[in-house]
């Protein structure tokens, strides 16, 4: 760890001296040629005039998979005008959070980026982002729902603009349900009778990610919130009956126990390679399923409910923000191209994500697409986690719940009373 | 009067030609270090991450994590981590330098295939092992099936023994050849003469290992074990990988717990005191290591 530290100090520090990360602060002042020879190099060409701002832009939207998509956009943006120059700059979400974290310290920070939305309010207390309350009362086509852009304000001060949503849902193998006869499962119950039969000495019934990070905590919030459970109380019958339903799933080998280190994308390989007859997972997922298995035919249903209870999903996605000590003017105009009304439709189709925008009809976008259309019926529906600047402290009590319980180290009651108690002190603090 | 001007000229040249790398020490290696412990003493949270002024907070943190369930089972983790893999490679690999100093045909080229294990990404060796001793599908599963040793799939990453066992037997997997390699130099250094001169005494081979092969070799050893100790005790990217800490925080390590705390839960100050707890292990651990360095120079 000292020693990654002091790596990781090292590489911000000749970062910044190399100015391989472009923009943040050149990007004001420097309208120098040498800057200039770079970015043509950089964009390959265009008889670009000669003072072109620029800015970086962070994200973690894989190069391989939907990062294309991003690039694209981002490229259109660059040809579409003539002021601003955007350099697109991936890093794996772990990184880039790290990344954000260094560059309070540091200064090194892009001039805006990406955020996962449950932890748009943990950056926003470290000052990672700038408030740009002002800017979006002045914009006449700020029209974001309600969650989404909630997800952006901390005390009372906006600091983003919500980008692209997700939601959970459940994908389904239609030949292996075809051949044992079975209808997609809308209840707990049917759940739990269909993996019965789906499961088999190769294949599981259903993968799930149960990983200790985010991610787990994500995949278990339909569960939780459909049997009445609640973050706030996780002690309640409702909560622990979420956490009972599926620790029997594992139990009864219809759920892989490896589900504690599966990430989302491990069970979507799960799922693509036959392993698994369904998987928990979202839209984001089918740009690759179409490359991992592409005669795979499969469809997509609401996560099943409790018995006595009601469809429930959770609201995923990334916000855009602008960061500390950035070049706002441009970086405002490049967001705000990004998330328009024609192009937030545009961009979050392609990379499997649904406009957080009000005036974007998804439902009726997707009227004609069988799989979008299902996740678009959910997200309306699906809860935000959070906002709060503890949501990292509270998800980690929740996803180290999980686990205990279904590696079998602690039962139900004892694991979900430790992480109320966890949750109780954060509140308390 | 001349001469001692050219002295001080050559050791001004001298001191041009450390200068550089020391300015680089004191700014990559020592600054970070100071600014940990700095930041173990202070209150860094989210919120007062980007703020200049932070509340000095005394040894709170060191008191935060030691009261900790989750850092005392690090810690001994890391020690249990690390004492398996040092025994485990010290072992086989100073077999396998004893077996490859022998000259017989092969020797050198097998030598180096053993190595590659060594030279190999620790990411990628993680995630080779994650995916032979998988639950479902993994090859240690089905070999030990079909042998019959097993009756059923053994979640080998899903429980904390086993989950650590693997850790071990992966680290030891690149730890062997790296032993072996530096016991098989010393090996080499220790002359032919005085074996042959043992055995014209009528020395056997067990004597002759103890009395001549261990005691010359003891710098060496030392050497090893303390160059083992250091790169197994600070150990992240196989855990990280591998494990990522769980199940729950069943191999949960030092390293790792820092990293999690600080870029995670985002209680940095906390998290520095973690990596400082590291840090002087690994100290006391470096001291002995240059004493026994400065011994060596001495024989």
């Amino acid at each position: 760890m000292r020693k990654r530290l002091a790596l990781l100090m090292a590489l911000a520090m000749m970062v910044g001296a190399m100015g391989a990360c472009g923009g943040s602060g050149d990007s004001q002042t420097d309208k120098t040629t040498g800057t200039n020879a770079e970015t043509k190099t950089e964009a390959g060409n265009k008889g670009s005039s000669g003072d072109k701002q620029e800015i970086t832009f962070w994200h973690y939207m894989s190069e391989d998979k939907e990062g294309k998509f991003v690039n694209q956009a981002v490229e259109e943006f660059n040809n579409s005008q003539d002021e601003i120059y955007v350099t697109a700059q991936y890093l794996p979400r772990e990184e880039l959070m790290k990344q954000y974290t260094i560059g309070v310290v540091s200064g090194e920070l892009p001039d805006c980026g990406m955020v996962d939305n449950p932890d748009h309010n943990s950056y926003a207390s470290m000052g990672v982002f700038e408030d740009i309350t002002d800017l979006y009362d002045a914009w006449d086509e700020a029209s974001f729902l309600e969650g989404s852009i909630n997800s952006c304000y901390y005390e009372g001060k906006l600091y983003g603009i919500p980008w692209g949503n997700n939601c959970l849902g459940l994908f389904y193998n239609k030949t292996m349900l075809d051949e044992a006869g079975i209808e997609v499962p809308t209840t707990w119950s049917e759940l739990e009778a269909a993996c019965e039969v789906l499961t088999t000495d190769s294949t599981k019934g259903l993968a799930i990610s149960a990983i200790g990070n985010e991610e787990g905590t994500f995949q278990y919030m339909p569960w939780l919130l459909s049997s009445g459970g609640s973050v706030m109380d996780l002690t309640s019958d409702g909560s622990k009956e979420s956490m009972t339903y599926l620790s029997g799933l594992i139990e009864k080998g219809y759920i892989s126990k490896e589900s504690v280190n599966w990430t989302q994308a491990d069970a979507e390989k799960q799922f693509a390679s036959g392993l698994a007859a369904m998987m928990i997972n979202g839209p984001w997922q089918f740009s690759g399923l179409a490359e991992d298995a592409p005669d795979l035919e499969y469809g997509v249903a609401k996560v099943p409910k409790a018995d006595d209870g009601t469809y429930a999903s959770v609201l995923g996605g990334e916000n855009i923000a602008i960061c500390a000590g950035a070049n706002i003017e441009a970086s405002w105009k490049f967001l705000t191209w990004m998330t328009s009304e024609e192009k937030s439709q545009e961009i979050c189709k392609s990379i499997g994500r649904f406009s957080p925008r009000a005036d974007v009809d998804s439902q009726e976008m997707f009227s004609d697409d069988p799989l979008n259309s299902v996740f678009a019926e959910i997200m309306p529906d699906a809860q935000s986690r959070g906002p709060s600047p503890d949501w990292p402290e509270i998800s980690a009590a929740i996803y180290t719940a999980q686990q205990e319980v279904f590696t079998g180290q602690k039962d139900v009651d004892t694991a979900m009373a430790n992480a109320q108690a966890k949750i109780d002190e954060i509140n308390a603090e | 009067m001349q001469s001692n001007k050219r002295a001080r000229k050559e050791l001004l040249i001298g001191y041009c030609f450390i200068i550089p790398a020391v300015v680089y020490m004191l700014l990559f290696i020592g600054y970070p270090i100071i600014y940990n412990w700095i930041i173990s003493f202070q209150d860094v949270t989210a919120k007062t991450l980007g703020s200049s002024v932070r509340d000095i907070i005394g040894f709170n943190n060191y008191r935060a994590i030691f009261t900790n369930v989750t850092f005392r089972r690090a810690l001994l983790n890391t020690f249990i981590y690390t004492v398996g893999c040092l025994v485990i490679q010290f072992s086989l690999g100073f077999l396998f330098a004893m077996f490859f100093t022998k000259k017989f045909k092969l020797s050198k080229p097998i030598r180096g295939f053993i190595i590659i294990s060594w030279m190999l990404p620790v990411t990628v060796t993680a995630l080779i092992f994650r995916f032979m001793f998988a639950e479902g599908n993994g090859i240690v599963n089905a070999i030990l099936l079909n042998l019959g040793l097993i009756s059923e799939p053994v979640g080998w990453l899903l429980q904390g023994g086993t989950a650590m066992l693997v850790l071990i037997i992966a680290n030891s997997w690149v730890g062997i050849p790296f032993n072996m390699l530096l016991l098989t130099t010393g090996l080499n250094h220790i002359p032919e003469d005085i074996y042959e001169a043992a055995s014209i005494d009528g020395a056997t081979g067990i004597q002759k290992f103890f009395k001549i092969t261990i005691p010359l070799l003891k710098p060496t050893i030392m050497s090893v074990l303390v160059l083992g100790f250091v790169l197994t005790f600070k150990v992240f990217d196989l855990v990280y990988v591998m494990t990522g800490g769980g199940p729950v925080d069943a191999t949960e390590v030092l390293s790792t717990y820092s990293y999690k705390l600080s870029f995670q839960l985002f209680r940095f100050g906390e998290g520095a005191a973690v990596a400082n707890v590291l840090f002087v292990c690994l100290f006391l651990v470096a001291l002995v290591y240059l004493k026994t360095i400065s011994k060596d120079e001495v024989i």
